[in-house]
């Protein structure tokens, strides 16, 4: 599922981003790659999601997270 | 004795970059353009054990793709050679994420060292960081630091020292290692000669080929013949994309680390300020209550200069007087009274609020706020193609346009800072809110709240409308992204820095606003004077020569100079409007209303008396969206650093308030 199907405080690993040139290198620069885990910590409608990975919280746009898809970790 | 190196800084946005660079620098900093570029380049010196050091402040950014014209400038910048020693920060505290950049900088031929800053922040968080057996993967010295202690900087001096001395060059083969394991990667590395683009490895290039670099491949393309060119680009669709390289610079990450770093793990959580910062109840309340908080705190270190202002601007009466008791012409006397002592009157106001806003906004910077705020109104402000951050330089604008126009440096983007700025303008400022009540109540009476209603209504569209003209220019629509930021932990600021940041700003807004508002003042002082001391003046004479044309827009002469004088300051309208009603020469009008005085006690009967109701109201539109005034636009120029854009935004607001000026008169004339 996408990233943003994920509910709040649920865990997932990243299996794959897809998206343009520009899309993928920021993503892979602020840390989502496949295979790391991020924490959902906020998921409003109409406000950027915020997810906690690799010890950061990163605020992302919603319609840019359709192209992560996360498998859902369950603890 | 004196040899000098120059450094350069590289780091992610906040990995503390600008504190380091403040704390090294002081006041000896500079802040100009990149040749041919719209982006902002920091420069600053400092000496140390006798020795001259330039400091270069690369852009932030959180890799060296060619996502925009900052990450290549830096990259370029480091790859040329020009400094002698790359200084690397990495956030302690989120070390494996922030090392992202030195993976991205590995294979650009380079001295460098590291430092891992916010070393304390990780300490409290349970980290323990063992920097020696970093250094020892990584053959480049590597140093536990933080940027806002002061003790810490001896080693920062002495990691500085062993990397000049050692030329030390990071050690890239466990990570080409990893890159091996790239489809791909291999054959596009051997198709590549050394020094095919000069200051980068053949690794370096090939992993941006693999990761569709468009600058990076057109410089091959020139480098390499046709045929070695079709091999890379036949080999590079064998290949994935970024995603892939990232995973190897990821994995490298991890191998340096190790067992380097061990942590205890915690639960995250979102602290009490930042839930509600982020409630979407709350959020955008709590945000302009920051603001306007942070506004009202500014004032306090704002009134020192503002009575500077003050003061200056009393010296006018007495200092006229003793000119013409020495029997100085009256021309001179004028000048120095009008223009110069006027100028400078408005330029120490102007840089109490540049002072008091840049600190309030580098304090909010510093301790991590404005990120918060970015990520409240990214929604909002992404529509007018803008970020979030951008709602600060518009609430300002409220209280003066000036200040927005300074505040509106936190945006990193240069054409959305310009954006910004242009659109600020339409946001009626403190000046013109005590005019524009008044003059509707005289007129319209109850119905004031209406005109006021009419005005808020004007700029937000306004607004719309200048984001869709000047939009397309400034902020390409492949630049136009969804925000990805990271929402950094809360820091204390570092005051020191923060006030060597904040003086060494106002210090250079000083110097180059001083040049525009002498000229523009000037310039208006010309165009007003009339050397019999009556009615004369080039401006009078056009106004009342054109008299017919600005009637057509809803404003006899009187209110037409009245607009004009509205461009310098808009609490001089008023003032204008009065003298020229009872009589008085415009050049004497324009020159005491800019004092600040000269409102008439029998202001309302005049204006009732002479003034129609559709041409006050096309007045009050005019006036309101007319330029805010000289030093607003000085403080444009500083900011943008684009003479053309500046020009651009005068001549913009000018038809544009008198086309609101004429819809308002025509408006009104069906009314009435």
């Amino acid at each position: 599922m996408s990233l943003s199907e994920l509910k709040e405080n649920k865990e997932g690993l990243v299996t794959n981003v897809q998206g343009d040139t520009r899309f993928m290198s920021r993503i892979t620069s602020i840390g989502l790659t496949p295979g790391c885990r991020v924490t959902v910590i906020k998921n409003d409608k109409n406000r950027p999601m915020l997810v906690y990975s690799r010890d950061t919280m990163i605020a992302l746009n919603r319609k840019e997270c359709r192209g992560i898809m996360v498998e859902e970790v369950t603890a | 004795m004196s040899q000098s190196a120059t450094i350069a800084l590289l780091g992610q946005p906040n990995s503390g970059k600008s504190t380091l660079f403040n704390a090294l620098t002081g006041l000896r900093q500079h802040v100009g353009n990149w040749p041919g570029k719209t982006v902002e380049k920091k420069e600053g010196s400092f000496s140390h054990a006798g020795k001259e050091y330039l400091v270069a402040d690369l852009p932030g950014s959180y890799s060296l793709s060619a996502n925009s014209d900052e990450e290549v400038i830096t990259r370029d910048y480091i790859a040329s050679g020009k400094a002698d020693v790359v200084c690397i920060l990495a956030d302690s505290s989120q070390l494996q994420r922030s090392l992202y950049m030195l993976a991205d900088f590995a294979g650009i031929d380079a001295p460098c060292f590291l430092l891992l800053n916010m070393a304390d922040v990780a300490k409290d968080q349970g980290k323990q960081i063992d920097a020696e057996a970093i250094e020892q993967k990584l053959g480049i010295p590597v140093i536990p630091f933080s940027a806002t202690d002061t003790k810490a900087y001896g080693g920062f001096y002495e990691a500085l020292d062993r990397a000049l001395t050692k030329k030390a060059r990071l050690n890239v083969e466990a990570l080409s290692g990893q890159y091996d394991s790239v489809k791909g990667f291999r054959e596009i590395c051997s198709l590549i000669p050394e020094g095919a683009i000069a200051g980068y490895s053949p690794m370096w290039i090939a992993v941006k080929v693999i990761e569709n670099d468009k600058v990076v491949l057109d410089r091959l393309r020139n480098a390499v013949d046709a045929e070695t060119f079709g091999r890379i680009e036949q080999a590079k669709k064998d290949a994935q994309s970024a995603v892939e390289t990232g995973g190897c610079k990821f994995a490298w990450i991890d191998e340096v680390l190790g067992s380097a770093v061990t942590k205890e793990s915690k639960k995250v959580s979102l602290g009490r300020l930042d839930r509600i910062y982020t409630s979407r109840v709350w959020g955008k309340a709590a945000v302009i209550f920051t603001v306007l908080f942070g506004l009202i705190a500014s004032f306090i270190p704002a009134l020192p200069l503002m009575g500077v202002g003050s003061v200056i601007l009393m010296a006018k009466a007495p200092v006229g007087n003793a000119l013409t008791s020495i029997g100085c012409p009256e021309v001179i006397t004028l000048i120095v009274t009008d223009v110069i002592i006027q100028s400078f009157s408005y330029i120490f106001k102007m840089l109490g609020f540049v002072f008091g806003v840049t600190l309030v906004f580098g304090l909010l910077e510093e301790v991590g706020i404005m990120a918060r705020i970015s990520y409240v109104f990214d929604n909002t402000m992404g529509k007018l193609g803008l970020q979030g951050k951008s709602v600060m330089p518009f609430l300002v604008s409220f209280g003066c346009t000036m200040g927005g126009a300074a505040g509106a440096r936190v945006i990193d983007n240069w054409g959305q800072k310009v954006l910004t700025i242009a659109l600020a303008w339409a946001v009626p400022c403190g000046a013109a809110w005590a005019t524009i009540p008044m003059l509707s109540s005289i007129f319209f009476g109850p119905g004031a709240i209406v005109v006021i209603t009419a005005i808020l209504f004007t700029m937000l569209l306004h607004m719309w409308v200048t984001a869709k003209i000047f939009g397309s220019r400034l902020v390409k629509k492949e630049e136009r992204y969804g925000m990805i930021m990271e929402l950094p932990p809360y820091h204390k600021p570092r005051w020191r820095a923060l006030f060597g940041y904040v003086m060494g700003r106002t210090k250079e807004t000083f110097i180059r606003v001083t040049k525009v508002v002498l000229m523009v003042c000037g310039l208006f002082w010309i165009l007003s004077y009339s050397p019999s001391g009556g009615n004369g003046g080039i401006l009078y004479r056009i106004g009342v020569a054109i008299e017919p044309v600005t009637k057509f827009f809803g404003m006899p002469w009187q209110l037409f100079l009245s607009y004009v004088a509205s461009a310098v300051g808009k609490e001089g309208a008023i003032g204008v409007i009065s003298a020229l009603y009872n009589g008085g020469s415009y050049g004497a009008a324009f020159t005491q209303a800019m004092s600040g005085g000269g409102t008439a006690a029998n202001l309302s009967e005049i204006l009732l008396a002479n003034v129609s109701r559709p041409e006050a109201l096309a007045f009050i539109f005019a006036m309101t969206f007319n330029m805010p005034c000289v030093v607003a636009l000085a403080a444009t120029y500083q900011e943008t650093h684009s003479a053309k854009w500046t020009a651009r935004i005068v001549l913009y607001y000018t038809v544009v308030s008198l086309l609101l000026a004429f819809a308002a008169y025509h408006i009104g004339l069906l009314i009435w």
